[in-house]
């Protein structure tokens, strides 16, 4: 509205007013006005909320009227080269003080480790790979290998972080929301390919847990490249009221050998022998226990139940769920002679929520974002955990066992595929 | 006392971010028409609603009116800012919860 010559004033709630100032800062708008009350807003009675209008009535007028002062230097850019101290304790807490860490101990990106990790890539140093929301940063190639230095990635990840964050950067990730959300969602990066083999990833016991080096490294070099080139500092830009664990790092490979279907990759178009990155703006998996299931209907029906619930995202929001099937699991299924899309339709139809599992205060919520689904429906109307059975994601994770997992996402974020290039 | 013995990179960088300035300020709110621009999250309308009848009230704006993004999380429709611009003195929307 400002560029279109009307004077405006932002309300927000104390809370967030850091992130209102980076949004503001990168729409070209640093001055922008913002008048706060004290959080919250939503979820409180309209007469507690009308009290809070009372008092910023007079500053709204003053912003309004008055040219307001030139914000302070935001954001200047930091030298490229600093010194720090070479002490790895005290380095560690310096680190931190600056706000690039995720609280466990980096690597010095020293010239010389960033010179060896840009070795892992034919691409330019200068060459701007992504701008990442909300504070826009230039995510050149060199200032990704510093990142990737930090979290203790080896040179040849580079190019699945760059592909990564390509990926992250496309408008219909909306990495925006995913990085300033309450919600608790990060980016969950699934490798598909050859890569995967070359670099060690793992995809079979415990894919999806600590204790190899490549699925860390990359996810923690994506996360820090997020913080400190995207700008999304925990309880300042990044909002999330609880978080997850996958924050510090949320990467995993597909395990194509033990999958009786086409992979991720190949479903969307590439060759088998190519290398893919995918990101989905997921939530922290949550478990399918099923021991007994000889049947793909009971499998579906497991999942189905873990899925459908009236607390997640895509139930009102759409989106895309992701079902990470366990190799056996996934063998029950594919033994009745059930395609991949043949099980996302069996679970979008049997994965459902009655209305009545909703307060009726979000009803009246979700009747406004979503109507079709939620306006003027009796209270035994059933909801789908996804618009449509296409939108709902399966890939086969995992190693021996009988568990599967069920990874809701954000919501208004759709994945994001990318081939791995040298 | 700390050794500062050690060249690393700064992980931060630039940004890709021109600065605008702001749009002209009326010097009175008198005559005015408030266009409230509301975001969706929860109670951001009752916000806005009672702070535009504050300016109705005490600084003598004459009228208020109300536009809505569907979702918090994306940009208003070019159709809705014009319209904005086209009718309204001045503008007020909400960030966030």
């Amino acid at each position: 509205m400002e560029g279109r010559g009307i004077a405006t004033v932002v309300l927000g709630t104390d809370e967030f007013r850091p992130l209102a100032a980076i949004q503001s800062r990168a729409h070209g708008l640093p001055d922008l006005p913002l008048v706060t009350v004290r959080h919250p807003i939503g979820g409180i009675a309209e007469s507690l909320v009308a009290d809070k209008a009372g008092p910023i009535v007079e500053p709204v007028a003053a912003a309004l009227t008055a040219a307001p002062a030139r914000a302070a230097g935001a954001d200047a850019a930091g030298a490229r080269m600093q010194r720090a101290p070479d002490d790895l304790d005290e380095l560690q807490a310096w680190v931190m003080a600056r706000g690039w860490g995720d609280g466990l101990p980096v690597i010095p990106p020293t010239p010389e480790r960033v010179a060896r990790m840009l070795a892992g890539t034919r691409r330019r140093p200068d060459e701007v790979a992504a701008v990442l929301a909300p504070r826009l940063g230039q995510a050149t190639v060199e200032r990704v290998a510093v990142n990737a230095v930090l979290a203790g990635a080896l040179p040849e990840y580079l190019p699945v972080v760059l592909a990564a964050l390509e990926a992250l950067a496309d408008p219909v990730f909306n990495l925006q929301a995913v990085q300033t959300t309450t919600h608790p969602c990060s980016p969950l990066i699934i490798v598909n390919g050859p890569v995967t083999a070359r670099l060690g990833m793992n995809a079979t016991g415990n894919a999806l847990g600590q204790g190899t080096r490549a699925n860390a490294a990359i996810g923690r070099a994506v996360r820090l490249a997020l913080l400190n080139l995207g700008g999304a500092r925990p309880g300042r830009e990044d909002r999330a009221t609880q978080g997850h664990p996958g924050k510090y790092s949320y990467c995993v490979a597909e395990n194509e050998a033990e999958s009786p279907w086409p992979s991720l990759s190949v479903e969307r178009g590439f060759a088998t022998l190519d290398s893919t990155v995918t990101v989905c703006g997921s939530e922290g998996p949550h478990n399918v226990n099923d021991h007994a299931s000889s049947t793909a209907e009971g499998i579906v029906a497991t999942v189905a139940s873990t899925a459908a619930n009236a607390g997640h995202n895509n139930i009102y929001l759409g989106g895309e769920p992701l079902i990470a099937l366990g190799p056996e699991h996934a063998a029950t299924v594919a033994a009745a002679g059930w395609s991949k899309d043949d099980f996302k339709r069996a679970l979008w139809e049997r994965a459902r929520v009655p209305l009545s599992a909703f307060a009726p205060e979000n009803i009246e919520r979700f009747s406004g974002i979503h109507p079709e689904g939620f306006r003027d429906k009796p209270l035994d109307a059933l909801a789908p955990i996804a618009r449509d059975w296409r939108d709902i994601m399966v890939i086969v994770v995992g190693g021996a066992g009988k568990h599967s997992a069920v990874i809701p996402t954000f919501g208004m974020t759709r994945s994001v595929t990318r081939l791995i290039a040298g | 006392m700390m050794a500062f013995a050690m060249d690393v990179l700064d992980p931060a960088g630039n940004t890709a971010i021109d600065a605008k300035a702001l749009a002209l300020r009326p010097a009175r709110l008198t005559g005015a028409t408030i266009g409230i621009l509301d975001n969706s999250k929860p109670n951001a309308r009752v916000l806005l609603e009672r702070v535009a009848e504050g300016l109705r009230e005490r600084f003598g704006a004459r009228e208020v009116r109300t536009w809505r993004k569907p979702t918090s999380s994306s940009g208003a429709a070019p159709s809705v800012l014009d319209e904005i611009a086209a009718t309204c003195t001045v503008a007020l929307t909400a960030s966030a919860d």
